[in-house]
């Protein structure tokens, strides 16, 4: 079974390298779409020597859906059979990637979230606007994710096919939950641990209300 | 019409005229877009100077007052622009997005 890495990768210059060297020991396919990058991202990476490295540039930034879609497109027409989304900014511990490969081997679910332990070293607001945002999801998609903002995630070619997402901003993690509660497809959940850096980006504030508004929309268009 | 509110309509429909013409020097604008904003701020100005024109209007749609009849048609205007102004983002949203991706899966 073929899987692929993919991390969509927008000015994380500090970060990237050391990412792509942890992921790079699961000689896994990795895909990595540098989304515009400003910051000198794109020339860092290009002069790593990793195997089963590819870097796709947006010449733009788009926003991280784009890139998403852009590297899963990618793999899936060059012959995987999932493909699992990990964030460049090394937020994510890469030795869970195992457990996601253990859950695609296994079968029976196309779409696996990555579930952060939430009640652990996560920002108070951070916390209450996932819970928000699940319980949200569960009323007008009637899915339970516990984790539902989180990139850690992985998907198989059958599960892309069904729920190929619109979003190109941040929007795409919940676009996806709800296109898997609107289309029923499995799903399961893996524990994965998050190693918060200094300058943790993400979605902000303005942000969320701006998701807020897509999920309605979506429930009435979807 | 309270002569102050037709000061300010007047300077801003110049200071438009103005914009209007800036683009067309930078070639943002053709002769016919051209053309229809110069007419279209003019007919502005003209109603802002002699509003009564508008009176027959106002009572055929049975509003009493022809101020009143500026702010509703100003209003539906404006929705009207940013509705197409939206629609024509979305699309070149849409198009440049295809065409960034494209781009990038060619490798």
């Amino acid at each position: 079974m073929k899987i692929s890495i993919i991390i969509p990768l927008h000015n994380e210059k500090n970060h990237i390298i050391n990412v792509l060297k942890s992921v790079s020991k699961h000689k896994l396919p990795i895909v990595v779409v540098d989304d515009g990058s400003t910051d000198g991202s794109f020339k860092e990476i290009s002069r790593l020597r990793i195997n089963n490295l590819t870097i796709l540039s947006h010449k733009i930034n788009l926003g991280k859906g784009a890139a998403m879609k852009t590297g899963a497109d990618f793999a899936f027409r060059d012959d995987a059979d999932a493909v699992i989304f990990m964030d460049a900014d090394g937020q994510h511990d890469v030795k869970n990637i195992n457990s996601f490969i253990e859950k695609i081997s296994i079968g029976g679910c196309d779409v696996i979230f990555g579930s952060r332990n939430l009640s652990y070293g996560v920002p108070l607001v951070r916390y209450l606007g996932n819970k928000i945002g699940s319980i949200i999801m569960a009323i007008f998609f009637r899915i339970y994710v516990s984790d539902a903002i989180c990139g850690f995630r992985a998907i198989t070619k059958n599960g892309y096919k069904k729920i190929r997402w619109e979003s190109n901003g941040y929007g795409v993690e919940i676009e996806m939950v709800a296109r898997v509660g609107k289309n029923h497809i499995h799903h399961c959940e893996v524990p994965v641990e998050t190693i918060y850096n200094d300058n943790v980006k993400g979605v902000t504030i303005l942000d969320a209300f701006g998701i807020l508004l897509q999920v309605i929309k979506w429930r009435l268009t979807l | 019409m309270i002569i102050g509110l037709q000061i300010i309509a007047i300077l801003f429909s110049l200071s438009m005229i103005y914009f209007a013409v800036l683009s067309y020097k930078r070639h943002e604008l053709n002769g016919l877009e051209i053309s229809s904003w110069l007419i279209m701020w003019g007919l502005v100005i003209v109603v802002v100077i002699f509003p009564e024109l508008l009176r027959a209007f106002a009572s055929t749609f049975l509003v009493t007052r022809v101020f009143d009849l500026m702010v509703v048609g100003g209003f539906i205007l404006v929705i009207g622009l940013v509705s197409s102004a939206y629609m024509r983002t979305k699309r070149n949203e849409k198009k440049l997005e295809e065409l960034v991706r494209k781009i990038a899966l060619k490798k």
